[in-house]
């Protein structure tokens, strides 16, 4: 007889959360967030948040921040995870251990810590709340992007770079033709895991002082004045907006990171 | 009917805890009681030894329990019955709306007053019963202590026919106003709500990140020469017509005051939650809208840090709040026993030496006077007085000063060393009578026996913080309960100041 625990079964908590932390939170905006307030269908919210200039606008801020953070933490974050896994620390797993201690520290902690630096630097931190808002982003945001990348770059193999440069390819070469398109994949996960936070996590500007709402503030004014529909569509928005997202990326690092094997 | 069903299964899931704290009270004898309470908002007891409050002899008034367990034992005392409270925490009125509606199920709350009176307006909350304001009953310490002020106020607000003195039962009370360093900003300045528009403060100053609160202010600024103009001033209806004004809501007014709150946003450092009194302290802002209570917290850290804080109360006119405990239908319904505790509760933390270890605690001012009890008086003078002759045990630390390495108070420090062997008589620390008759009693010569001999630096500190003098609060008015309708256009005039506006790109 075969067991009565067999794979079906062993998925089946799993199946149980999902269905309760993830299809039904899932139902419920969708409902709240195209309906009325007594319950009837409707798309009126959807309409007013398209309709209204300021909603926009606090779509296209986030999605300013969000893409100035995301390529800011690249630029930082590639070269440094290049170094660790290819130049002459890798092997030296305490490197990255620098690189990615920061989060287990609390982040409001991080924040504050940094909040005091700047301000003996700057004076004022509310004269610059843009500039300080992706500089504490970034730092905030910085190791989500080094570890995938890093994952991503240590397992390539470095026969690859060695025969691209015994064919007389230069450094820049082999990086842009071979390395860089190797890395895809992390770049893609590495994106991801810092665009979409940086878009709604509010916290940050609250803490530096940035008076502007981002998308996250928005949903969370309006369901603090128990507006739930109103809050409810700007959530499914944001949903829509990183489906599209994940689909888009996901896509490119299938075109670019598929042929490797 | 959806609507119904899925807000039942939401709360099904989000409010399991609150369900299973759901038993009936008769089966074990001992009632629950589910109180919902501000955070930091009520004496959680463990004092240090020093802390001791004596007033006199017989008095000595100590935290030594949290004032919750200290009620189930005084409850077991009086009553003979076994009491269990479960008691939790919100951050805001509208978090604690917001848990109400997914299904969290309370007895006694403590909303401020337009949110108790939206509950009345949606028939959540139940009326005291008449044994409640029974004068007769020594243990009915709310209907003896409430504060003749604090009852007159009441009394003029209803809703919808119903009368919010019935439902709800004063506990902290306070004013709006500006928190400001005397060293940068002039009392000029920090008395009216335009600071927030001064340009030599620019990016120096914080409002609250309250729709209500900032709406208010930002009404302050756009009626100011009506509120001070003398037609108004001295008008038999003067108190009607300010709360008036600092209600309106119609579409004028409130695209008036857009236009004001974003140019307040633009020149202001931020909206804050909480962070605003600590960078008062530490002097990152210069100035910070903060309701009274926080204010005397703000003051007392930033002694404790050697900087000198002061409070002002806008003279245009400002607003005058308050927190009150509401019976909650959901929660007790028909249950006797429930009702009994709740209301035993509330008398409970209205006695007087409860109402000064809260105040002591938290900062905030309670709505109890006390009545015949003169213990609050006596406690404020106590706190506040200015020791007319040194009486012994400043004498002892004085000398204790001059032994010790570093004089924890300048003040003191430099006393002793300009060599006064007697006594300080602080020379250059002038003081005033202040009195706040009003709050103790109804009488006419109420104010000649309710006066403090204080340092004239407490007419702009916490005692005027804490117990503002009779001008301000005839001053100031309650910001009433605004329709759904109201709210809605008041909500998105909010959104609209705090959205990013893309046409400041192109118009610089």
């Amino acid at each position: 007889m075969r067991s009565v625990i067999n794979r079906k079964t062993l998925a089946l908590p799993y199946v149980i959360f999902m269905i309760l932390f993830v299809i039904f939170p899932l139902i419920v905006i969708l409902y709240y967030g195209f309906t009325n307030g007594s319950g009837h269908l409707s798309f009126a919210n959807f309409a007013a948040f398209f309709g209204s200039r300021r909603t926009v606008g606090t779509l296209l801020y986030s999605v300013v921040i969000a893409v100035i953070t995301t390529l800011v933490c690249l630029l930082i974050a590639y070269p440094t995870a290049y170094i660790l896994a290819k130049g002459a620390f890798c092997r030296k797993h305490g490197f990255l251990m620098v690189f990615v201690m920061p989060m287990w520290i609390n982040f409001t902690l991080r924040i504050t810590a940094l909040k005091e630096i700047l301000s003996l630097v700057e004076g004022n931190l509310a004269m610059h709340p843009f500039f300080n808002t992706i500089f504490c982003m970034v730092y905030d945001f910085l190791p989500f992007m080094i570890m995938p990348l890093f994952n991503s770059l240590t397992k390539l193999d470095k026969s690859y770079i060695e025969a691209s440069a015994d064919l007389g390819a230069t450094f820049p070469q082999t990086l842009r033709k071979v390395i860089l398109p190797l890395s895809v994949p992390g770049i893609v996960s590495g994106v991801t895991m810092v665009f979409l936070p940086a878009m709604t996590n509010y916290v940050v500007l609250d803490m530096v002082y940035n008076s502007t709402y981002i998308m996250g503030s928005l949903i969370g004014s309006y369901f603090s004045s128990y507006d739930w529909n109103n809050g409810a569509v700007i959530s499914a928005i944001l949903l829509m907006l990183i489906g599209l997202f994940t689909l888009m990326t996901g896509r490119l690092a299938a075109e670019k990171g598929g042929g490797r094997r | 009917m959806k609507r119904g069903s899925f807000i039942g299964i939401s709360a099904l899931v989000l409010g399991t805890a609150a369900f299973t704290g759901c038993s009936k009270s008769d089966d074990t004898g001992v009632t629950v009681l589910r109180i919902a309470n501000w955070e930091e908002y009520i004496d959680l007891g463990g004092w240090d030894e020093e802390e001791v409050i004596d007033l006199d002899e017989d008095t000595e008034i100590f935290g030594e329990n949290s004032m919750v367990e200290d009620f189930e034992n005084w409850y077991y005392e009086t009553y003979g019955k076994r009491v269990k409270v479960e008691y939790s925490t919100f951050g805001t009125n509208e978090e604690l709306y917001n848990q109400m509606t997914i299904g969290d199920v309370f007895d006694l709350a403590c909303p401020s007053e337009y949110m108790i009176m939206k509950l009345m307006r949606e028939d959540k909350v139940l009326k005291y019963t008449e044994s409640f304001f029974d004068t007769e009953d020594e243990n009915n310490y709310y209907a003896l202590g409430v504060s003749p002020f604090i009852k007159k106020r009441f009394d003029g607000l209803n809703i919808e026919g119903k009368e919010l003195s019935e439902y709800a039962a004063g506990y902290m009370w306070g004013t709006l106003g500006i928190v400001y360093n005397p060293e940068y900003v002039t009392d000029e300045q920090a008395s009216c709500f335009d600071i927030m528009l001064d340009k030599s403060l620019k990016k120096q100053i914080t409002i609250k990140d309250s729709v209500r609160d900032s709406y208010f202010a930002a009404a302050a600024i756009h009626f100011k020469d009506i509120l001070k103009s003398e037609d108004l001033l001295n008008s038999e209806n003067y108190y009607e017509q300010l709360t008036k004004y600092f209600n309106k809501t119609d579409e004028d007014t409130v695209d008036a005051i857009e236009d004001i709150l974003s140019d307040i946003k633009d020149n202001v450092y931020s909206f804050e939650t909480d962070s605003g009194k600590a960078d008062m302290v530490t002097g990152k802002v210069l100035a910070n809208l903060q309701w009274s209570g926080d204010a005397v917290y703000t003051l007392d850290q930033a002694d404790e840090d050697g900087v000198e804080l002061c409070y002002a109360v806008p003279e245009e006119g400002s607003n005058l709040w308050f927190d009150g405990w509401v019976l909650l239908k959901d929660g007790i319904g028909e249950d006797t026993e429930k009702l009994q505790a709740a209301q035993a509760f509330v008398n409970f933390v209205s006695m007087p030496e409860n109402a000064i270890r809260n105040m002591y605690y938290i900062g905030y001012t309670s709505a109890i006077s006390g009545g015949d009890s003169d213990l609050i008086f006596n406690y404020l003078d106590w706190n506040y007085g200015a020791e007319e002759e040194g009486d012994e045990e400043d004498g002892e630390d004085v000398e204790g000063a001059e032994d010790a390495e570093e004089a924890e108070d300048a003040d003191e420090a430099e006393n002793a060393e300009t060599g006064d062997e007697t006594e300080i008589t602080d020379e250059d620390e002038e003081t005033v009578e202040y009195c706040i008759g009003y709050f103790f009693s109804d009488a006419e010569d109420a104010d000649e026996e309710y006066c403090i001999t204080t340092e004239k630096s407490q007419t702009r500190r916490q005692l005027y913080a804490q117990y503002p003098p009779i001008d301000v609060v005839e001053r100031c008015a309650i910001m009433e309960c605004f329709s759904d309708e109201d709210n809605a256009r008041i909500n998105h005039m909010w959104i609209n100041v705090r959205c990013f506006d893309p046409s400041k790109i192109f118009g610089g």
